[in-house]
């Protein structure tokens, strides 16, 4: 449940941010579409790193952890940390596409 | 024995790896500037021509729109043709022509890097502070933070320029010529694509020398940065597998200290080193790509430099994805190596 919570509340925060970034665009003398076209695909840019670095972190977390006990190069790193934060940036950026995508459909229709 | 739910797990994490690979491909190649329609067509074209091949190519539907085509189109390893580098042919084909000369770089440097490092790492830790336990540390270090771009030209002008003992720039002789296919039971199948296969395959020993010889340099150049990780970890793990007690009780037992680390030792120190070679097989990937830049050798590397400055998205879309694929399965494959060597990670 406090897994779902964590990307529910980041995915809402995403969306807020979405729609105020569109606006912000907007008045920065961007049209509607190219507006939410940069929201859209700065979204993407985050979901995308979001989801590589939550499955990099499950597939190889373990591992680095292991290494760098090894390496003696220990740091705070932690796959259970990371997968947490990954989890946050990719939500985020899933309701930064959802935010910018609703403008636009409010905007000129589906 | 490796059981089917922890296989499962693990080729489910493949589906949120190229989901983020592809969500970040799309999102990179619409953020960067430069219209593919007016690449198409040519800038001296007029707008009604660009307009009508922006309408075509789908690039003026909404960005969402473009994304979950994109995606379910992906979904079924469907990147469309080529905009520019191989103009109006399939990325797949475009693919499968080019990527094999990459994965055989890699490979080569893989190889390299364990038969060099494993037998470095085991050294090293068994004369721990001795003369050759310093000169492969520094070695190691030397390897591990010299990037390709830097070593390869290093290399060209020590052995090529230089000494003259090694060519630079092709795969193979340039007056040897190899056909496109090869006779198996009188029937003609086409080649490969890897060279050393290639010419075995055709049963050329001339051309097999020569492609060794050519692909030298390049595979050194990938296979020295992963020859340094892999004795780096090798050394620390052996040297900590070596201060156990079954292994004190071992040689206390009047086992030959050789016996007693290959035995006993090696087995559980190679464990987290086959982790480490997985992670390292992107890392060679991206190392095959520059090597290729750097010697001149026509891979999927080269391409994938054209489809970007070229703005072809499907071909940079398939190629970066084709990446991920392989990274992916590579690391599925070590991660299972792994727990069937140690069925403790799979809980």
């Amino acid at each position: 449940m406090r897994r779902v919570r964590l990307v529910v509340d980041a995915l809402a925060a995403g969306a807020v941010v979405g729609v105020l970034v569109v606006a912000a665009l907007i008045v920065t003398g961007e049209t509607t579409a190219r507006a939410s076209e940069l929201a859209f695909a700065i979204g993407a840019l985050a979901l995308g790193v979001g989801l590589l670095g939550w499955s990099g972190a499950v597939m190889a977390g373990r591992g680095i952890e292991t290494m760098q006990d090894h390496l003696d190069a220990s740091t705070n790193w932690t796959e259970a940390k990371s997968r947490r934060a990954m989890a946050r940036v990719g939500g985020f950026g899933g309701g930064l596409m959802v935010g910018s995508a609703l403008v636009e459909v409010i905007a000129y229709g589906p | 024995m490796v059981s089917k739910r922890y296989v499962l797990k693990r080729l489910l994490l493949l589906v949120p790896v190229l989901f983020g690979v592809a969500s970040l491909v799309f999102a990179i190649l619409h953020l960067s500037p430069g219209d593919p329609a007016r690449l198409i067509v040519g800038q001296r074209a007029p707008a009604s021509q660009v307009e009508a091949v922006r309408e075509s190519l789908g690039l003026n539907d909404p960005l969402y729109v473009q994304y979950v085509r994109f995606l379910l189109d992906a979904a079924q390893f469907q990147f469309g043709e080529s905009y520019k580098v191989s103009q109006g042919n399939p990325v797949r084909q475009v693919i499968a022509t080019r990527f094999p000369v990459t994965i055989e770089l890699a490979l080569y440097g893989q190889a390299i890097g364990i038969m060099l490092g494993i037998p470095l790492g085991v050294l090293s830790a068994v004369k721990q502070d001795s003369l050759t336990d310093h000169l492969t540390r520094i070695g190691a270090l030397t390897g591990i933070s010299v990037p390709i771009y830097w070593s390869g030209p290093l290399l060209i002008l020590f052995f090529s320029a230089y000494l003259g003992l090694f060519p630079a720039g092709s795969r193979i002789g340039s007056t040897i010529f190899l056909p496109d296919t090869w006779t198996l039971f009188g029937k003609e199948l086409p080649l490969t694509g890897i060279i050393l296969l290639d010419t075995l395959l055709l049963g050329r020993l001339d051309a097999w020398l020569s492609a060794v010889h050519h692909m030298f340099l390049p595979s050194v150049t990938i296979g020295v940065y992963s020859m340094a990780l892999i004795s780096r970890m090798m050394r620390s793990s052996m040297l900590e597998v070596v201060r156990q007690d079954y292994i004190r009780t071992a040689r206390a037992k009047g086992q030959g200290a050789r016996i007693t680390v290959l035995k006993h030792g090696f087995r559980n120190a190679f464990i987290p080193v086959i982790t480490v070679i997985g992670i390292q097989f992107g890392t060679l990937l991206g190392g095959a790509v520059l090597t290729e830049t750097v010697f001149g050798i026509g891979g999927v590397g080269t391409t994938l430099v054209e489809a970007i400055s070229d703005s072809d998205y499907p071909v940079v879309q398939g190629i970066v994805l084709t990446f991920a694929l392989l990274f992916t399965l590579v690391n599925l494959a070590v991660d299972l190596t792994y727990s069937h060597l140690d069925p403790r990670i799979q809980q």
